[in-house]
């Protein structure tokens, strides 16, 4: 079960998308990469919003297009939901029409939940009979959602799902998110461009940048590779920690561990607040354009990152395959 | 207030162009559609049938229709003898010419609104399972049904005041294809009719302006609908 682009290439004006990869269908497959890399353009091209100009894209073994077989399953035709990013409500009917309207079209065969369920669990219940225009961001969002999921598509794409919500409240949909997907067992695939969501919500990781596909694979995996890291500011070089290796990280998948809020040790700390405190060894010592020395750390939590002071690190006399600890306040994950 | 023979002369003129609007509505529609979508082959010249009858003098339309579906003319002759029916120098023969004239600017209005509907709302449709048909009766037609009556309307007012093509198709049957223009015309031709025709021409002032004001409310409400 998955889903599969060969060699496929999409045009839009001068930009050019051009993937390959594959990703499997359960669970929820994070598209990452910097803004303007060609994720929005991947998902419709997934959904057949945007017609290939050669490749294949296929779903759990059926073929959806094949530009070199010049044979094509259109949009409506694919089971494929898409949340687009600016909620596209329908303004001539309410929120419950809008949902209404992704019901009625969902063939007989498919279960799914009731509206007013999905509406309770998006918290939209009180906003079924308003209309859609005066409507806030964060709330559009939610209809949209709820719409896709009354939908019951084979595959759900959605393009920065909660990029209206402040952060508390996103990170509270991307686990109502992960849990829907797994109850209803409804594949997803989400676009975002924050690292934290990623660790948080990603079984499997598609890097995009400047439209290429770049990396594509488990989220434990390609978070580690140098391509992934090269798509990241450099206020957001971290580590991608599992989430039940953590104290006080929080459901999900993973937790993202940014290098500037990890302290280092050469001695084991004593009596100090932070809750998380792994022994390792030192696996890397990097210098940065600027000075600062990023050190790499093998854990049993996995590799941990941490950007330090070229003083500091004198001072600690850390060198690669020394013993050193890594520290983390709970706050900072 | 009006007298039997003005009450008359309103209703035929009413009648006439209800039904323009009405049948040609839907053609309108479809011809709207057609050239509010992306470049297709042909585009062209439906775009230029469309606007014949805005540059065409009313008469030679009215002459072109006598042509076409006069008793002796080649859809004419075969509506006589299929259906028994008779478009030139009758009611319905009025209508048709009203609803030639009107078309141009039916379609303008409908294809204008369907030109400002957000192309996006079909794409979110599509992921939701509609096709192309089911679409255009699920968004595009709902979303710009507004353009549609005011264009429906603009036209209605419009066929108000028809003259040319009514005359010269339908002649001018007191009491049958005579509209209020063609009324106020014969009232001209007469001695001492200047007053019969002022209170005809204030008649048709008012209807008109009437259709322009409800046309205008019915914009106002369309763009407050689409801007969501």
């Amino acid at each position: 079960m998955s889903l599969k682009l060969r060699e496929a290439v999409v045009r839009r004006g001068a930009f050019r998308l051009s993937a390959d990869f594959e990703t499997p269908t359960d669970g929820v497959t994070v598209v990452f990469g910097p803004s303007g890399a060609g994720k929005s353009m991947l998902l419709s091209s997934i959904a057949g919003l945007h017609r290939l100009e050669t490749g294949r894209v296929e779903f759990n073994g059926r073929v959806l297009e094949d530009a070199g077989a010049r044979s094509r399953i259109a949009a409506h035709a694919r089971g494929i939901g898409l949340v687009f990013q600016d909620a596209r409500l329908f303004p001539h009917r309410t929120v419950r029409g809008n949902i209404e309207y992704a019901e009625r079209r969902r063939p007989a065969a498919r279960n799914a939940p009731i509206v007013v369920e999905i509406a309770r669990r998006l918290e939209i219940e009180e906003l079924l009979n308003r209309p859609v225009r005066n409507l806030s961001g964060g709330e559009r969002s939610r209809v949209a959602l709820a719409r896709a999921i009354v939908s019951a598509p084979e595959l759900l794409l959605l393009d920065e799902p909660f990029a209206a919500l402040d952060g508390r409240r996103r990170r509270a949909f991307l686990t109502l998110l992960r849990e829907l997907s797994r109850e209803q067992s409804l594949p997803m695939m989400i676009v975002t461009h924050q690292v934290d969501e990623v660790a948080e919500v990603a079984d499997n990781v598609v890097a995009v940048t400047a439209g290429r596909v770049v990396g594509h694979g488990a989220a434990s995996d390609v978070m580690r590779r140098a391509e992934f890291a090269a798509l990241l500011d450099r206020r957001d070089l971290g580590a991608r920690v599992d989430a039940g290796a953590v104290a006080g990280g929080h459901g999900g998948g993973g937790v993202w561990i940014r290098a500037d809020s990890v302290l280092l040790a050469a001695e084991e700390p004593r009596g100090i607040s932070a809750r998380n405190v792994w022994r390792g060894t030192i696996a890397s010592i990097v210098r940065e354009i600027d000075g600062a020395v990023l050190v790499s750390l093998a854990t049993e939590a996995g590799y941990i990152s941490a950007r330090i002071t070229p003083e500091a690190l004198a001072d600690l006399q850390l060198e690669e395959g020394a013993t050193a600890w890594a520290v983390v306040k709970s706050h900072a994950l | 207030m009006l007298t039997a023979e003005e009450m008359q002369i309103l209703a035929t003129s009413l009648g006439v162009a209800g039904r323009a609007v009405l049948f040609s509505l839907p053609v309108a529609i479809a011809f709207a559609w057609a050239l509010s979508r992306p470049k297709f082959p042909g585009k062209w010249i439906v775009d230029a049938v469309a606007h014949l009858p805005l540059v065409l003098p009313p008469v030679l339309v009215g002459y072109f229709l006598l042509l076409l579906f006069g008793v002796r003319g080649p859809v004419g002759s075969w509506l006589r003898d299929a259906f028994g029916i008779q478009l030139a120098f009758t009611a319905e023969g009025a209508a048709l010419a009203t609803a030639v004239m009107a078309f141009p600017l039916m379609v303008r209005a409908i294809r204008l609104s369907f030109e400002a509907t957000d192309r996006g709302l079909f794409e979110a449709a599509a992921v939701l399972r509609a096709g192309p048909w089911d679409r255009f009766w699920s968004m595009a037609l709902p979303l710009a049904w507004p353009g549609v009556l005011a264009g429906a309307v603009t036209a209605f007012a419009a066929g108000l005041g028809e003259f040319g093509a009514v005359i010269t198709f339908a002649s001018n049957v007191e009491g049958q294809t005579q509209t209020l223009p063609l009324a106020i015309y014969s009232a001209l031709q007469v001695p001492n009719g200047e007053e019969t025709a002022l209170r005809l021409a204030a008649i048709s002032m008012t209807a008109a302006v009437t259709g322009l004001v409800l046309a205008e409310l019915l914009q106002h409400w369309a763009r407050r609908r689409l801007e969501a």
